[in-house]
Order: structure tokens, then C-alpha cells, then sequence
């Protein structure tokens, strides 16, 4: 009998633990832009007419050997610390093969895979937290010295989370040891500042980035004042209150307001929330507007849509979807 | 002469008062000196740190159980070719909260032995070996395993894991 209250306590321990922990973000090394511009790891890309030069990722990984030794030496200790990172590198081939398989897919009744220009813009390599690297080698004589900048940045605030500059010691050793020995240079300054962003999260709620955006079959404009459960609102106002009564401690910040497109930044969203069977399940930020989005459908009668732009992003289009 | 007298005597209360406090931050665990040398191998940090004691051993000892100490609350000073390292426990309230597990741990021959190791050999001598009033003063150069000691007190429920909560 003891035995078997014993398995079903931990079977509930265990079940509370698998919905009680929180969506992890996910955490990609990335050469900065200073950088590829440097080495020339650049591409010319025609954007609307206008020709401007982008970082070549993919030609950076595949041709600079020092960078690889930088993301190897990080993606291990990340691993050490449960907590690996994506691989730039594999990501892109895998676009690359998904692109290939996409094109050849074709169901048994000759269907074909479709896809939207936005979707196919969107099915890029993404994370939540973007590794930005920099080094540069310096020479000191007849030695070397490398001095390197790595930044953390949240992707959807853009904030820098742990920021780490330093040099290595100047010495006539391969410059394979010198770039270990900045990475175990900065180390444990880097996870602390990730350690102190996680500690932060867990206190006060994921931040995140709602956008707002208006169709033109949308009968209203964001700045009209409409009608809810019988009182005059702006549609901002609205929302506003919304927001107010579902975030964490109310806060949030209007970061645009017009006629067509409200933005909301530093929104501060539970990790946790209950879903429609009441159950506490780990939510981001598609999951955090989702009865906003039918309580606008309910309550204005339009259709309204939510777009995933990652854990900490989410567009909401009134008006179609 | 009464006021000679005087003079004197607090002149004496000072100085003994002034002796005493000398001692006492001698022995404070707060008070020591450490310094990163440079960057170690991978999951250790070299570091000279320097401990008070009645002989040069129990001065060692004390050395080294300061070195797990900074390496736990106090975080390493960055040097022209080392950065900073920040402390395990960076939450000033984590060594009263667990007073008894650092009790054991810190106890003489405790666990913490077994994340420091001392690299130089003998006993410590020249300038890194300073008689003081009440014993010896002493430098030495030792390796603490940071990363063990990180993932010990990870294990033992004292410092978080990055990966926890998620």
C-alpha cells in the first residue's frame, strides 16, 4: 500500500514538473556584422530596387576555421550546463535541404505543398537569444593577441542581456589557443549575465513584443472609438485595459499608435497559464494573446488572426488573416 | 600631571583597542586578498591568495579555504589578461541561509579540499611568507576546480542551474 502511494506521488511529482517547467529559449551563435563585413563574408542583396550588402553566414562558417573553433568551444560548455546551443551551421543546410524537399513534394492526388511569400520569408534560421561574436587579431611585435566583444541579445526587444569584451594574453602560440583561451576568458561572465536574465524572467514574466495591424477590410480604424459591452472605447484604449489586467503586475509599454498599427513592447507575460482544461501548462507569446484574439473576434465581430514571430513576438491582424 | 597620566592611559586603551581590531580583521573571512594570475585550463581558475594563520600550515590552510570561499561568495578580480569572475552564490544571503552545509564543508579536512589544488611546491617562502604579530602571513598560488566546485553546490541545492525552471 505504502509502495503504491509512493509511485503515484511521484507520478504526480513528476507530471507537475513536466508542466511547471517553462518554454526554453533557444540560443544560436551568430558571427557579427562588423565581422563578416571585415573578412568579407558579405552578399550583395537587392531589396525593392535598392542594393544593399548583407552578412554571408553560410560562407563565414564554411571558410573561417577560427570562428567554428569559437562556436565549438561554446556550443560545449553551453552543453555542460544543460543548455546547448543551435548550430548556425546545421540550421542552414537544413533550410537548404527543406527548400530542395519542398520544391519535389507532391501528394498522391497531385497536390502540392503551399506556401506563402510571407512564410517562405519567415522559414529563415531564427533563436530567441542571438550569440553576436566579434574578434579581432592584433599583432604586438612578433606575438599575437586577440580582443574580442560577445553580446547576448534578446531577439524580440533587442536588449543586450550579457555583454563581454576583453583580450587574450599577447603570445606566439596558434591562434587556435589564443581564441580558446578568451572564451574561457569569458565564460563564466557570459552565464552569469544569461543566469541573471533567466533569474529575471522567472520573476517577473517573459517579456515580449505585440504588434497590431490593420487590414483594410477592417471596418474601424485603431483610433475610432467603438462600441464593447455597450461602452464607448478607442480600440488602443481597449487593449491597453486588456493588457493592464493580463500581464504581470500591469506592465507594458505603448511603443506605437496610430491609425493601423499599435505596437506593444516590454509586455510582460506569466510563464505559466491554465489551459481550457485547467491545466498549468508553460506559454509564450502566441499562447498569451489567444483569448484576446477570441474575445476580439466575439466582441467586434471581425476577424482577427495571430502570427508566431517566434516565443516573444506575435503580430495580431484585425481584419483578416 | 594628572593629565599626562590621562593621556597615557588612553593612548595605551587606543593602541590595545587598535592591536585588537588589527587581529580581528586578520581574522575576518572577509578579509583577505586574492588575485586572478591568468586564464586557467578549461573549468579552473589560477589564482594567488593569500591566508593568516598561527604557523605558515595552518596559514596555507587558510589560504586555500580562502580561495573556495572567493570563488563561492566573493567572485575573482579580473587582471590585465583575466576577466572577472563572477561568484557561485551571488545572493548575500545564501551563506546564512545554509550556515550548517558551509559549516561541514569549511570544516578543517572538509570537502572543499577537493577543489583546490596548490601549485607551487614546499612551503612558501620569501615574500609570499610574512611573519606578522600572532603568526604568519602567506601567499601561495593555487588552481581551484570552478566548474566542480560550481556543479557540487548546483547538485547540493546551494547555487542554481542555469538550465532549472526550464
Amino acid at each position: 500500500m505504502k509502495k503504491s502511494l509512493a509511485i503515484a506521488a511521484l507520478l504526480l511529482a513528476c507530471q507537475f514538473m513536466g508542466w511547471s517547467q517553462a518554454k526554453k529559449p533557444t540560443i544560436m551563435v551568430v558571427p557579427a556584422d562588423a565581422f563578416c563585413e571585415r573578412y568579407g563574408y558579405v552578399q550583395q542583396v537587392n531589396t525593392m530596387g535598392e542594393t544593399v550588402s548583407s552578412p554571408d553566414y553560410s560562407r563565414a562558417m564554411k571558410e573561417n576555421a577560427d570562428i567554428r573553433t569559437l562556436v565549438s568551444a561554446m556550443a560545449d560548455f553551453m552543453a555542460k550546463n544543460d543548455f546547448p546551443i543551435q548550430s548556425l551551421e546545421q540550421e542552414l543546410k537544413r533550410l537548404q535541404t527543406e527548400d530542395a524537399e519542398m520544391a519535389m513534394m507532391t501528394g498522391r492526388s497531385g497536390g502540392e505543398i503551399e506556401e506563402t511569400p510571407l512564410e517562405r520569408l519567415r522559414r529563415t534560421a531564427r533563436a530567441d537569444i542571438i550569440l553576436d561574436l566579434d574578434y579581432e587579431i592584433h599583432r604586438v611585435g612578433p606575438q599575437k593577441q586577440v580582443s574580442f566583444n560577445l553580446q547576448a541579445i534578446d531577439a524580440y526587444s533587442s536588449k543586450i542581456i550579457s555583454g563581454n569584451t576583453g583580450v587574450s594574453s599577447a603570445a606566439n602560440v596558434p591562434l587556435t589557443s589564443l581564441l580558446e583561451e578568451c572564451v574561457l576568458s569569458f565564460k563564466d561572465n557570459f552565464l552569469s549575465g544569461l543566469q541573471h536574465h533567466f533569474d529575471d524572467l522567472f520573476a517577473n514574466g517573459r517579456e515580449i513584443t505585440i504588434t497590431f495591424l490593420r487590414y483594410d477590410n477592417c471596418p474601424f480604424y485603431f483610433d475610432d472609438d467603438i462600441e464593447i459591452d455597450g461602452e464607448d472605447y478607442e480600440f488602443g484604449e481597449w487593449i491597453e485595459e486588456w493588457l493592464q489586467d493580463n500581464t504581470v503586475e500591469g506592465r507594458f509599454t505603448t511603443g506605437a499608435s496610430s491609425a493601423n498599427r499599435l505596437r506593444f513592447n516590454q509586455v510582460r507575460i506569466p510563464l505559466y497559464a491554465q489551459n481550457r482544461k485547467g491545466r498549468d501548462v508553460a506559454i509564450d507569446a502566441d499562447d498569451f494573446v489567444k483569448p484576446l484574439v477570441r474575445e476580439l473576434r466575439k466582441k467586434l465581430n471581425v476577424t482577427v488572426g495571430a502570427s508566431p514571430r517566434g516565443l516573444g513576438d506575435v503580430w495580431i491582424t484585425v481584419g483578416d488573416k | 600631571m594628572i593629565a599626562l597620566t590621562l593621556l597615557m592611559t588612553f593612548s595605551a586603551v587606543s593602541a590595545n583597542a587598535q592591536s585588537k581590531d588589527r587581529r580581528k580583521s586578520f581574522k575576518s573571512w572577509d578579509n583577505y586578498e586574492i588575485t586572478t594570475e591568468k586564464v586557467g585550463v578549461d573549468g579552473t581558475k589560477f589564482v594567488k591568495v593569500w591566508g593568516f594563520g598561527r604557523t605558515v600550515d595552518a596559514a596555507t590552510m587558510a589560504a586555500k579555504e580562502n580561495a573556495v570561499h572567493a570563488c563561492i561568495f566573493r567572485g575573482l578580480p579580473g587582471s590585465a589578461t583575466a576577466m572577472s569572475t563572477p561568484p557561485i552564490c551571488p545572493n548575500p544571503d545564501t551563506l546564512a541561509s545554509h550556515e550548517d552545509y558551509f559549516q561541514t564543508f569549511f570544516a578543517a579536512g572538509g570537502p572543499y579540499l577537493a577543489y583546490v589544488s596548490m601549485t607551487t611546491d614546499g612551503v612558501p617562502s620569501g615574500t609570499d611568507r610574512r611573519k606578522v604579530k600572532g603568526g604568519y602571513k602567506v601567499g601561495i598560488y593555487v588552481q581551484v576546480m570552478y566548474d566542480n566546485l560550481k556543479r557540487k553546490l548546483e547538485a547540493d541545492g546551494i547555487a542554481r542551474k542555469l538550465s532549472s525552471g526550464f
